[in-house]
């Protein structure tokens, strides 16, 4: 269902207002069942596929045995490199051409431990997944490099593109009075988004449909388009709901091309869902990281030089960057800084973005840096960071467009009481338990990619919202609700928003942080010109009862439309269009500059990233703000860490709902409790296995790691940072929590520990 | 295997007629054969608490139970929690009230969980419900508008 229900329950009308805490419109439709995810849908004919994956991660696949995986009741096909139906290879992400070169999502050469080699269809679930335990593999194995902290990995491959230099650093932390050099380690993270991964694909004729969660419809399906060699508005991709993604579901896959495939040989609806231990390897999580980060000083404390160097894990044959230094060059004035990345090849899948990618492990770098600074010239942390506080982007000398990092301090350290915090560690205690006090700071940029909307005024007074970007718990299709009713003056249960479907108006990715920033403003600009149609209807129609008023404008307010001279002659919009016979408005809008006008441009615009905007383009430096306050408890026998609770104060500009944008803080924040203790893929040295790929051995935070969580916004509309004010929301909160728990950490204990999680054996 | 068994479950007080094979799942059979899809698989390997029913009022992991062990008792879903159209059941209106969900994937198993969690008599305090809410994942990071709706329904419910 892409229509959303929106049979609502709210406080009062402003709720309906952009700025108003409206529940979520698509909220009746998920607390029922209601809400369809992608692969809930039944196709006639529909058969289950199930893959295969390398159990070694490096060598080469020299037999498969299928026969008796083919003699099972039920399997319609062994899918094999041998007789997979060939493809082509798609244009990249950024839009690069492709190689002409076939692409071949099943594998004979192995890179990494879960690759897909196979793939078993069968009538049943069941069927494809018994006859999937029988095909054999016989492998030529090589040792693999199973993670960076293998010898044979060396320093990796330096990325200039990554270097940042001004000043001359490494001569200035020499001469500094006071220098501290450290290295800080993060590992292997995963997105764990609830619903697993997967989509159902079915062919009619050479259209093809795709019910597949997605954070990028018009990218993936380019993607699908070009690998079958058809028009791209031959692919339908159908997303109304996604269960999570985090980063994972937004770019083409391998599974996704398997099943596309099968279902073309067997001509018939196929749906591929990977398991749960399958989402550890299908596709890349965050890449393990490590950096190190030498801060000179003077004796009080001033920053004098940064001299960072960092690397992160890549996989054999794939150039992935996590910007280690992203938070690094712009938290801090500094009047040297240097900045250099290696990234290291191992045998791993290719990692992915998860929830800040770079910022977040460069924030855990820098600001447990900054606090090991504080304790070393006997300030106060939060006190070091207003010391060092950047007026303007150090690295881009331009202003920032709005930072209430200052002010995030100040209510942040308010509400928290930090000032009852004793300066010496180990000094504050209860009981059994050592109580530990710790501050952080993050950041998070503004991205910026134009968008599109379509806005209908029906007969009957219905206002409909269309687009292919999607709702994956932000809160898209409440906002844009919101947004539509308010610039077109209508209650908000009047509008109706559809999402997720590649038939609607062009969207870019949903990543980034950037979608609600971009969307809201396509859809005021949309909504005004539809209001602007409706209200050139009533004056000028000949069967309009404002035609005789000889008025220059009307006004609409509550969905009624009225002369502003006369508001006793409001009528309501369903009416202006039955008189004026009129079936409805229509107005479709982007917010493309002119050069991005044409049709290929325009393509390029939502199916690559190449046309977005960085945060230093333009005058303004454009970046959100947050700092985190947390209390630990850290038993002292048994050094286990609780979080007993956390104030954060944010600035992500004007709130578009605070309601759902404090939830997406938290959300971000309890993924950071996550981070700092619990989280971390185990790989095997000995063969490059992820070892604990479940949610029995990756710990992601449950209810009861949780306390409560205090979120408080400082924000101003930022006009520079968008159209109607707003700036990053979803990836900003994780940004600063690991580093903000292990400096409480240490106030606790007195030990400072570097690498995360930070779990028992590290404290004891 | 392919001997299909014919079993009857009652299902929202309605008795489904079904043949599956006897290695089936309560969650496929819900969600696979009888298109009851409000029911979630999250990881089916019993980590996740997305997949939670209630079996003859008990909280029950659809995924690790057989299908055929459902026979002769009553599985009530999300989509029976409260009759279509008909009002909300507390639990799901504090849910949307305390915003208690973001994607939604795991929400339908929080609230039968909520509810059996309440019924138990396991809602007594924040920390309780925290305890008792702890087999259901979240990973947008709902747990403390979670707390707040069931100690709201709670008192709705008492």
């Amino acid at each position: 269902m892409t229509i959303v229900d929106t049979r609502m329950k709210h406080g009062n009308a402003s709720d309906g207002l952009l700025g108003g805490r409206l529940a979520r419109v698509d909220g009746p439709a998920k607390i029922t069942g209601a809400a369809d995810y992608a692969m809930e849908y039944f196709p006639e004919g529909m058969v289950y596929a199930v893959i295969i994956d390398s159990t070694i991660a490096s060598g080469r696949v020299v037999a498969l045995d299928t026969a008796a995986a083919e003699a099972c009741p039920g399997v319609l096909l062994v899918l094999t490199p041998d007789n997979a139906l060939p493809i082509r290879t798609a244009t990249g992400w950024m839009g690069e051409p492709p190689p002409p070169v076939p692409y071949d999502p099943l594998a004979r050469e192995i890179t990494f431990a879960g690759q897909h080699i196979a793939a078993v269809i069968a009538e049943t679930f069941e069927q494809a997944t018994a006859a999937a335990a029988l095909v054999k593999a016989t492998y030529e194995e090589t040792t693999p490099i199973s993670s960076f902290d293998d010898p044979r990995s060396g320093e990796g491959n330096p990325v200039d593109m990554m270097t940042m230099e001004w000043g001359d650093a490494e001569a200035a932390l020499v001469t500094a009075p006071v220098q501290i050099e450290q290295e800080y380690r993060t590992p292997r993270e995963y997105n764990v988004p609830i619903e697993p991964h997967g989509l159902i694909a079915h062919w009619e004729g050479d259209m093809l449909t795709l019910w597949e969660p997605s954070q990028w419809i018009d990218g993936m399906s380019r993607a699908y388009a070009e690998w079958f060699g058809i028009p791209f508005e031959n692919v339908r991709m159908r997303s109304p709901y996604i269960g999570g993604g985090f980063g994972s579901k937004a770019f083409p896959t391998r599974y996704g091309a398997v099943a596309a495939i099968a279902a073309k040989m067997l001509d018939r609806p196929v749906k591929l869902a990977v398991t749960r231990p399958q989402t550890f390897t299908a596709f890349g999580g965050r890449p393990a990281t490590r950096q190190t980060i030498a801060l000179g000083a003077t004796r009080e404390g001033k920053l004098l030089s940064i001299v960072h160097k960092g690397a992160n894990e890549t996989s054999m044959n794939d150039v992935v960057v996590e910007p280690l230094g992203s938070v690094t060059s712009i938290m801090y004035a500094t009047p040297n800084f240097s900045s250099r990345q290696n990234i290291v090849p191992v045998n791993t899948v290719k990692p992915g973005p998860l929830r800040a990618p770079g910022e977040n492990p460069s924030a855990f770098g820098i600001e447990c840096a900054i606090d090991e600074l504080a304790y070393e010239v006997g300030i106060d942390p939060l006190d070091i960071r207003l010391l060092n506080y950047a007026e303007e982007d150090p690295h881009a000398k331009k202003p920032w467009s709005t930072r209430r990092l200052r002010e995030a301090y100040a209510a942040g350290a308010e509400a928290f009481g930090w000032a009852k915090r004793s300066p010496g560690v180990r000094s504050m205690r209860e009981g059994r338990q050592l109580v530990g006090y710790g501050v952080a700071a993050g950041t998070y940029p503004v991205r910026r990619t134009p968008g599109e909307a379509m806005v209908r005024i029906l007969s009957n007074g219905t206002i409909e919202v269309a687009s292919s970007s999607i709702d994956m718990g932000q809160g898209t299709y409440t906002i844009l609700a919101q947004t539509a009713a308010e610039a077109i003056g209508v209650p908000v249960e009047t509008v109706v928003v559809k999402l997720g479907d590649s038939s609607l108006p062009r969207a870019p990715v949903a990543g980034g942080s950037q979608l609600a920033n971009l969307m809201t403003g396509a859809v005021h600009k949309a909504a005004l010109a539809a209001r602007d149609e409706l209200i050139g209807l009533a004056i000028n129609d000949p069967n309009s009862p404002f035609r005789d008023l000889q008025a220059n404008t009307l006004t609409i307010e509550g969905g009624q439309i009225s002369s502003p001279r006369d508001t006793g002659s409001a009528l309501g919009i369903a009416e202006v269009m039955r008189r004026t016979g009129r079936e409805r408005i229509e107005a479709l809008r982007n917010t493309l500059p002119e050069e991005l006008q044409d049709e290929k441009e325009r393509f390029r615009n939502y199916t690559t990233i190449s046309t977005m905007l960085s945060p230093t383009e333009g005058d303004y430096s454009l970046h959100s703000w947050c700092v985190h306050f947390v209390e630990v408890r850290v038993d002292a026998d048994f050094g286990t860490v609780r979080v007993a609770r956390m104030v954060s104060a944010l600035d992500s500009g004007r709130l578009y709902n605070p309601k759902l944008a404090e939830s997406q803080w938290k959300g971000g924040i309890i993924m950071g409790i996550g981070q700092a203790l619990l989280e971390e893929g185990l790989v095997d040295p000995r063969n490059g296995h992820v070892m604990n790929n479940n949610l029995g051995d990756y710990l992601v935070p449950t209810n009861a790691d949780i306390p409560d969580l205090q979120v408080i916004s400082v924000g101003v509309p930022d006009t520079h940072a968008s159209v109607l004010g707003g700036k990053a929301v979803g990836e900003l909160a994780i940004v600063g929590v690991g580093p903000a728990i292990a400096n409480a950490v240490y106030h606790a204990t007195g030990i400072r520990v570097r690498d995360l999680p930070i779990t028992l054996e590290k404290l004891i | 295997m392919t001997n299909q068994i014919t079993i009857n479950l009652d299902i929202n007080g309605k008795t489904h007629a079904l043949a599956v094979e006897p290695r089936v799942t309560l969650l496929d059979a819900l969600r696979e054969h009888l298109e009851l899809t409000g029911t979630k698989k999250g990881c089916d390997q019993g980590q996740c608490g997305a997949c939670t029913v209630h079996v003859d009022g008990r909280r029950v992991l659809s995924c690790l139970t057989l299908a055929v062990q459902a026979e002769g008792r009553s599985v009530t879903t999300i989509e029976g929690l409260s009759a279509p159209g008909a009002d909300l059941h507390s639990v799901q209106s504090a849910f949307l009230e305390h915003d208690a969900f973001q994607c939604g994937y795991c929400t339908p198993g929080q609230i039968m969980s909520a509810v059996a969690c309440i019924r138990e008599g396991h809602a007594g305090s924040d920390e309780e419900i925290r305890e008792y809410m702890s087999g259901n994942l979240c990973r947008c990071g709902a747990y403390p508008h979670i707390v707040e709706a069931v100690r709201e329904a709670a008192k709705v419910m008492s």
